[in-house]
């Protein structure tokens, strides 16, 4: 008789990976075998957890067809079975998932459209926060500027993406559009975010994209700014700044690295 | 009227649904006059929206929180992390009730999103009275434990499931959350008879009651029941209902339905066939809050 951790080791093993053996010989079958009653929790499991991937990845499930969707994502809940009992939390590695997948290989754009969906789903539920507004930059000295962190909202995120991936998910919504997309129309760069409990998605000039992902990355202003000017010497930082509270994107600033005290 | 037998007198016995998110909007506006609302726990954890939503609807119901991934069958303990989660939302939503199944869902860190079986021994009695004593003391109140559905039987259990239950509300002084449904589906699957069963179980300590429906697949010629939530309650269910009343008292019930989810007025059609029931047995009011 195993202890219980043992038995609970091997019991996830016949779940995730069919090796059965060592718990079906501590089942009772009766009219039913081991396996058939194992199958159950194995159905239980793979059906779920699927489920959980289809509503967040629902553009992806229609561009592979159900029954492929399916299939990798048993593929992937055997690999990676989630770390928390939480599921809209599952799912963070499935794009990654996807573009190591060997069966997909040839659909290269797939995992750009996952990661689009992981954004949405997260814009959908992440905690609420208030909006900072400009005025609280007020009392930041100038000499700290450069080194102001400024918290973004936790709804936002950003992707960018050698693919049209916003066309390619708009063309395969459930009510979709349905036309066909050009995949060689050129690359994107997304903000995703949330207003009025409804998650938008916008298209972001390569500058402004490149500030603000910098700053959702937690980069100082000063850095934030550098990278922007790498993409577009032209670009204006106070008329960034003034974007960016407007759209009520900040939710917190803080300087990051004080001005060291002159030394004695 | 107020159970005496169960020391309910501070929670008037009612019927509930379980509130699934495709119904939210529709409660808010509508306000359907139901005794209260349970919804599962980890749906919330996230927090956003959903959980804003769920605040206004908790200004107008009583709530209960019904786990189902804290795992308290699990040797290796329970993760702190998740207890901590259950315990921000028990603190926010304050609900009436809070439950968790005696089942165990992780292994090895992998949470399998299933509510997996127990061997009833002493080690795992144990365990799971260990896991039970440290999930209260976080929370600061006693848990419901909610009877598992069951498709399989270890061969080293030593203990029936009413006893092993019973013996953990005396270790831990938690609850009972007796779903008749489950004891219909694993009476079929594992061939006990679903009233001694009933019969067993500490009849003080049950202070809520679960309906919902199953399927029925055939495997090799063989019946097996699922307890998929998926239909209305069967007619199995119902008797053994009227059974559990008679014997626990008008404790709150709930009907629960997850997956085929109809329209909210199937729910609540459902809803008052159990508050009708309840008020044949006890010849009180058991009706809306």
């Amino acid at each position: 008789m195993p202890a219980l951790r043992e038995l609970q080791e091997d019991f996830r093993r016949a779940l995730l990976e069919g090796a059965a053996d060592a718990v079906a010989a501590l089942i009772e079958t009766g009219d039913l075998s081991a396996e058939e009653r194992l199958d159950v929790h194995r159905n239980n499991l793979f059906a779920s957890l699927t489920a959980a991937l289809r509503d967040t990845f629902p553009a992806v499930c229609r561009l592979v067809d159900e029954r492929f969707f399916a299939y990798a994502a048993h593929e992937f809940i055997r690999l990676r079975p989630p770390a928390r009992a939480v599921l809209a939390d599952y799912g963070a590695d499935f794009p990654a998932f996807l573009a190591d997948f060997p069966p997909c290989r040839e659909l290269a754009w797939l995992a750009d459209v996952a990661r689009l969906e992981w954004l949405m789903a997260h814009a959908a539920r992440a905690a609420e926060a208030e909006p900072l507004g400009a005025a609280a930059l007020a009392g930041v000295a100038p000499e700290d500027t450069p080194r102001l962190g400024l918290w973004l909202h936790p709804a936002l995120g950003y992707l960018a993406s050698p693919f049209p991936v916003d066309r390619i998910w708009r063309a395969n919504r459930p009510e979709g559009d349905a036309a066909a997309v050009d995949l060689d129309a050129g690359g994107v760069r997304l903000e995703l975010g949330r207003r009025g409990g409804e998650v938008v998605m916008r298209p972001l000039g390569q500058a402004s994209f490149a500030f603000r992902q910098a700053l959702a990355q937690g980069a100082a202003l000063e850095a934030a700014a550098a990278r922007a000017l790498i993409v577009e010497p032209a670009f204006d930082l106070a008329r960034a700044l003034g974007d960016l509270f407007r759209d009520g994107a900040v939710v917190a600033a803080e300087v990051l690295f004080p001005a060291m005290e002159a030394m004695p | 009227m107020i159970s005496e037998a169960n020391g309910n007198s501070a929670i008037p016995a009612a019927i509930g649904i379980g509130l699934r998110a495709p119904h939210l909007a529709e409660i808010i506006a509508t306000r359907p006059a139901l005794g209260w609302l349970e919804v599962h726990a980890e749906n919330y954890m996230g927090g956003g929206p959903a959980l804003t939503q769920l605040e206004v609807v908790r200004r107008d119901y009583r709530l209960s929180l019904h786990g189902v991934g804290l795992s308290l069958g699990s040797a290796e303990g329970i993760d702190a992390a998740h207890l901590g989660r259950l315990k921000l939302l028990v603190d926010r939503l304050e609900p009436f009730l809070v439950s968790e199944h005696l089942s165990w869902s992780v292994s090895g860190g992998a949470y399998l999103n299933d509510l997996l079986p127990l061997p009833y021994t002493e080690e795992a009695l144990d365990i799971v009275a260990a896991n039970l004593a440290q999930a209260q003391d976080a929370l600061g109140r006693p848990l419901l434990l909610e009877n598992p559905s069951g498709y399989l039987r270890f061969r080293h259990s030593t203990i029936a499931e009413p006893d092993f239950l019973a013996e953990l509300v005396r270790r831990s002084g938690c609850r009972l959350l007796c779903d008749v449904n489950n004891i219909v589906v694993s009476a079929s699957n594992l061939g006990f008879d679903a009233k001694a069963y009933l019969d067993a179980l500490p009849a003080a300590a049950v202070a809520e009651i679960h309906l919902a429906g199953h399927a029925a697949t055939e495997r090799g010629g063989r019946t097996l029941l699922i307890d998929d939530h998926g239909s209305r309650v069967a007619a199995p269910v119902w008797a053994l209902y009227r059974r559990a009343l008679a014997h626990f008292g008008l404790v709150p019930s709930l009907v629960e339905w997850d997956r085929n989810l109809p329209a909210l007025p199937v729910l609540i059609e459902e809803a008052r066939r159990a508050e009708g029931m309840a008020q044949d047995v006890g010849g009180g009011d058991a009706g809306t809050a």
